[in-house]
């Protein structure tokens, strides 16, 4: 126990449910803001508060935006024809500083996985189908992550959306550009040779 | 190689210089000889055979334990340094922390031998499904990668089952993940059991003065068989059952010994014998494909078999091998350990030179 009172205790467990919290680290932010001036614990949560209430899903991409539809699907310069679709708004994130990809996306928040009870509807893939039978999608990109519930929520994307018509691929996994083979883990090396590609 | 170890069991602070060769541990029960060994197989693994919780490694009254150790692998020292204190488990190799604990694996390789050993023989399937598992991990770490997403998406998959009514294409999309992981697990259990099977076969022969024995890796999913077409076949009866019944979670390594199943008709000296030809058959596995021996640790090995078995065991032994053996008998009676042996005496967790 850090300190004898039930609400410190709230606190720590509140932090504790954040990702990449563990105990030492919900303790040590309970502490700081328990003894730092009280206008950082209201700042704080009235930040928080306020994100939260103006912060929703975009109804087109159900990325996170305070204005709906979202900056990218307001936008008429980008190709409304492409999408891509992401595990989390960090992926998408991610994609826009890269700067190259000019299509629209697709945010899933999370991936298919009975374990944690998340299933196609959890992920609002009706939308998504929908999207494409209505609105001539050409190409669904999918980056979930290479793990296997990346994969198959792109398998069971691309089971959904290829009789529609759309073409739907996955992006490559492999060696990060500027890094050497060196550094490459036998994992993702192997797979980077699996995907290889003809020149 | 050399270790020190503190904290470790009831090990009193110890400094372990093996000579080249065979090295004799010799300490009657409760002594510490198995604890010498597990630290060498801790340190290698980050695993013990004997529990799965560090608190039970830890000397009564301590907070923590280190182990350290440096190998000779081919021409370079792989110094590998393990602490657990606090309730956190950390690993260095050659002073450099290691992020992940199962990158420690392959970096200095070891055949442990332990009397309850014979289990691979004579116990479940799972048993030897588990040995396969450790170590083709050890030797290909694309294995170990191919085994954890397949056993992630059977648990998904089975999940699935469990909650009807169940839609069918996400059946199927869990098991094409399930077959494009199975099928690496399926190859690489396949290549090991074949060479596995050569070595074992030769050494068994050899300790057991002729007789011969053979491995078969048995596919729950027969090669040529379309791993998804199987999956798919035996849907009916998964969702009935609601659990995932085909696939290399059902695998089987047959024994045979003198041409008979070594599980069902093995005498206990066959299924000692047959057990200790699976190890060393991994020292020329292992050899062959890293171009060195592993360390051999043999614990209480001896009591294990008759004179005339233990003496031609040591005959089978290629002399290039580092072995410690531990054993409660504390003469050499009739010479049996060879000209060349270096000699140790561990009483009460201390270790000497004898
Ligand atoms: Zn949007």
């Amino acid at each position: 126990m850090l300190v004898d009172s039930p609400a410190v205790d709230r606190l720590v467990e509140a932090f504790r449910r954040l990702p990449g919290i563990g105990k030492r680290s919900a303790e040590r932010l309970a502490l700081h803001v328990l003894s730092a001036p009280a206008d950082l614990a209201a700042g704080l949560s009235h930040a928080i508060e306020d994100a939260r209430r103006r912060v929703k899903r975009c109804s087109v991409c159900r990325n996170l935006t305070e204005d709906d539809p979202c900056r990218v699907c307001a936008d008429d310069r980008r190709d409304h024809r492409t999408i891509c679709v992401v595990e989390a708004p960090a992926g998408a994130m991610a994609i826009e500083r890269g700067g190259a990809y000019r299509g629209v996306y697709f945010v899933l928040h999370g991936v298919i996985s009975p374990l944690e009870g998340v299933g196609p509807d959890e992920l609002g893939i009706d939308a998504l189908v929908k999207r494409v039978e209505e609105e001539g999608i050409e190409e669904v990109i999918v980056a979930t992550n290479a793990t296997v519930e990346g994969e198959s929520t792109a398998m069971y994307l691309s089971r959904q959306l290829t009789p529609l018509g759309a073409r739907v691929s996955r992006i490559a996994h492999g060696v990060p550009m500027g890094g050497g083979l060196e550094f490459a883990d036998d994992v993702t090396l192997g797979h980077a040779l699996q995907g290889r590609t003809t020149l | 190689m050399s270790m020190t170890c503190n904290g470790f069991r009831g090990l009193a602070p110890t400094e372990f210089r093996p000579g080249p060769g065979v090295n004799v541990i010799r300490g009657g029960n409760a002594q510490g000889k198995t604890s010498l060994l597990e630290a060498l197989l801790y340190l290698v693994t980050s695993k013990s055979h004997r529990t799965n919780s560090e608190a039970d490694l830890m000397q009564y009254g301590q907070r923590g334990f280190q182990i350290r150790a440096a190998f000779q692998r081919n021409d370079r020292e792989v110094r590998i340094e393990a602490n657990w204190w606090d309730n956190a488990k950390r690993f260095k190799v050659n002073d450099v922390a290691q992020t992940r604990i199962s990158d420690i694996l392959g970096k200095v390789h070891l055949v442990f031998f332990s009397p309850e050993d014979v289990d691979l023989v004579r116990g479940s399937a799972a048993q030897r499904r588990r040995f396969l598992d450790m170590e083709i991990s050890q030797i290909a770490p694309a294995y170990l990668h191919a085994l954890q997403q397949y056993r992630q998406a059977l648990r998904q998959r089975n999940e699935l089952l469990r909650r009807p009514p169940v839609d069918p294409v996400q059946l199927d999309v869990w098991d094409a993940q399930l077959a494009a992981h199975g099928e690496t697990v399926q190859a690489e259990r396949d290549g090991f059991v074949n060479q596995l099977n050569t070595w074992a076969a030769d050494v068994y022969s050899r300790i057991a003065d002729g007789e011969p024995l053979r491995l078969r890796y048995r596919p729950d999913i027969r090669a040529g068989a379309t791993f998804t077409d199987v999956l798919r076949n035996a849907r009916g009866s998964d969702l009935r059952q609601g659990v995932t019944t085909r696939g290399p979670h059902r695998d089987e390594v047959e024994i045979e010994v003198a041409e008979r199943d070594a599980r069902r008709f093995g005498s206990q000296g066959q299924q000692r014998t047959a057990a200790l030809a699976l190890k060393f058959a991994e020292l020329e596995l292992i050899r062959a494909r890293c171009d060195e021996y592993p360390l051999l640790l043999l614990d209480d090995v001896l009591s294990e078999l008759d004179a005339d078995r233990s003496q031609r065991m040591f005959g089978a032994l290629n002399g290039a091998v580092q072995v410690i053996l531990t054993t409660t008998d504390l003469t050499d009676h009739d010479g049996l350990y060879g000209a060349d042996c270096t000699f140790f005496r561990i009483q009460e967790g201390r270790l000497d030179t004898d």
